[in-house]
């Protein structure tokens, strides 16, 4: 279970998290949807504690992050699929990711053939496409096998068929009682994969519940209502 | 620490730099030195007065700038990918990471760099036995001025592990770390008539010292410090480097 409690982070004059309060809970996959920066990736970070928030408390089973004992074993997490060493092979990335989290080699094995990658174990990450990329950050969150999944925008640059896998793969987990959480900006494909969605903007809730409770109408009409009001309010605010 | 220990040793081997950049630098110390002491012209030179253990460190002043950007390249290229966020991911506790690092980093380096020393310190003697100017690792202060070689470049490696820390870009902190080692000297020495400490307070003073077995004379004798100077001044540099560097990794963004 991750918890968001009144949670508030500043950069400066900029609020990014206003506020927040929300729960993500085991056994379903959460939409996580809000327009270019409402403090969707901000809440992601501060929930893996890379951001410390100015009040309140992001918590992972109701510990922050930094106090997991065994953090990799409790979260998997894919933020920015870039954030590889271009000359680390695919192997090499997820072998010292192993390494930190007290694992057998086998497994790095079994992440590279679970998403497709075993024939470019061996090659060094720079010569990757976006798509590859993505699926060595899955594999990375992967691999030590945790109940809670954090993604930002993990089928982005995916083929079709990685698409669909990501999916099937997200939905699998979630009915074996994974906690599951993903932002993306493709709402057609929040509709396939999500059963619960959270949406924020400016940094505030704006709606948490299932798609079809958000509005009348297709959920990219009511998506578009909610976040519009929001639009509004930040122009009328200045 | 044990698996932030394993991880970072994972990581530190499996990039090409790791390799690259002490190979270079074994190169061009061993090189160099041997350049060095083979060219010496023995018809205007007294094998009293040579120190026969600093001129087989010849190449070591190019040498140190190839280890200053491997300890610069070991935290600058997280930085510069963003994998310092899964680093924090995989060991949310910025202390165990910090440590571990630098342990890799000086092991590794004091490891490479103690061989290298003692290599080039026995090419060096080869040569100059044959001139009759040579000396053995028993004479007084060569054992010293060949382990003091080897933790000098651990010494620069770890400052430079320090600049990559502050500034988090390569090519900013390679610049910081060119300055600090070969731009500092000739600053020290403008103001050589008000003082002479901030010379004596120099990294590459500081090993001029504590790799010679003769006396320095002449005009350089001024800048050279005491060997207790020198070894705190390496002491220092390092000490103040990674503690500042470390607040930085620990209170910064990211």
């Amino acid at each position: 279970m991750l918890e968001l409690r009144e949670v508030t982070k500043t950069y400066g004059r900029t609020t990014a998290v206003d506020r927040l309060s929300i729960t993500i809970h085991p056994g379903r996959v959460t939409g996580f949807l809000g327009p270019n920066g409402a403090g969707k990736t901000t809440t992601m970070r501060l929930l893996l504690g890379l951001e410390r928030p100015d009040t309140g408390a992001a918590l992972v089973n109701g510990r922050p992050y930094h106090a997991l004992a065994r953090p990799l074993q409790e979260v998997g997490a894919l933020l920015d699929a870039g954030a590889v060493h271009p000359g680390r092979t695919a192997r090499a990335h997820l072998g010292w990711l192993a390494a930190a989290a007290g694992l057998e080699r086998s497994r790095i094995a079994e992440v590279l053939e679970l998403t497709g990658l075993t024939g470019v174990a061996g090659r060094r990450v720079g010569g990757f496409s976006l798509g590859m990329r993505q699926r060595l950050g899955l594999a990375s969150a992967l691999l030590a096998d945790p109940p809670i999944l954090i993604l930002d925008e993990p089928v982005n640059g995916l083929d079709p068929e990685g698409v669909r896998w990501t999916r099937d793969l997200l939905r699998g987990l979630a009915a074996r009682g994974r906690t599951v959480l993903i932002s993306s900006h493709l709402i057609s494909e929040m509709a396939l994969t999500a059963d619960h969605l959270v949406v924020i903007g400016r940094g505030r809730l704006l709606a948490d519940g299932p798609p079809d409770a958000l509005g009348e109408g297709s959920l990219e009409d009511a998506y578009l209502r909610l976040t519009d009001q929001a639009v509004e309010y930040r122009a009328g605010d200045r | 620490m044990k698996t932030a220990l394993r991880a970072e040793w994972a990581k530190f081997r499996t990039v090409r730099s790791t390799v690259l950049i002490p190979g270079v630098a074994i190169l061009l110390g061993l090189g160099v030195g041997l350049l060095d002491v083979s060219s010496i012209d023995w018809t205007s030179t007294d094998p009293a007065s040579l120190d026969p253990v600093s001129e087989s460190f010849a190449g070591f002043q190019f040498a140190e700038l190839a280890f200053a950007a491997l300890g610069v390249l070991a935290i600058s290229s997280e930085y510069g990918t963003g994998l310092i966020d899964t680093t924090f991911l995989a060991v949310p506790r910025r202390r165990t990471v910090y440590a571990a690092k630098i342990v890799v980093l000086a092991a590794f380096t004091l490891a490479i760099c103690t061989v290298t020393t003692f290599t080039a310190f026995l090419l060096g003697q080869a040569v100059l036995s044959g001139h009759h100017a040579s000396v053995s690792l028993g004479d007084p202060g060569v054992l010293r001025a060949v382990v003091c070689a080897a933790v000098y470049m651990t010494v620069v490696t770890l400052v430079g592990f320090a600049v990559g820390a502050l500034i988090r870009h390569t090519a900013g902190a390679m610049a910081v770390m060119f300055g600090l080692v070969f731009l500092a000297w000739p600053v020290a020495r403008a103001v050589e008539g008000i003082s002479t400490l901030p010379s004596k307070l120099l990294l590459v003073n500081a090993a001029g010292a504590l790799t010679a077995i003769r006396p320095i004379t002449g005009p350089p004798a001024a800048r050279t410090p005491s060997l207790a100077l020198a070894a705190a001044t390496l002491l220092g540099y390092t000490v103040l480097f990674l503690t500042t560097a470390y607040w930085r990794f620990r209170n910064g963004r990211r």
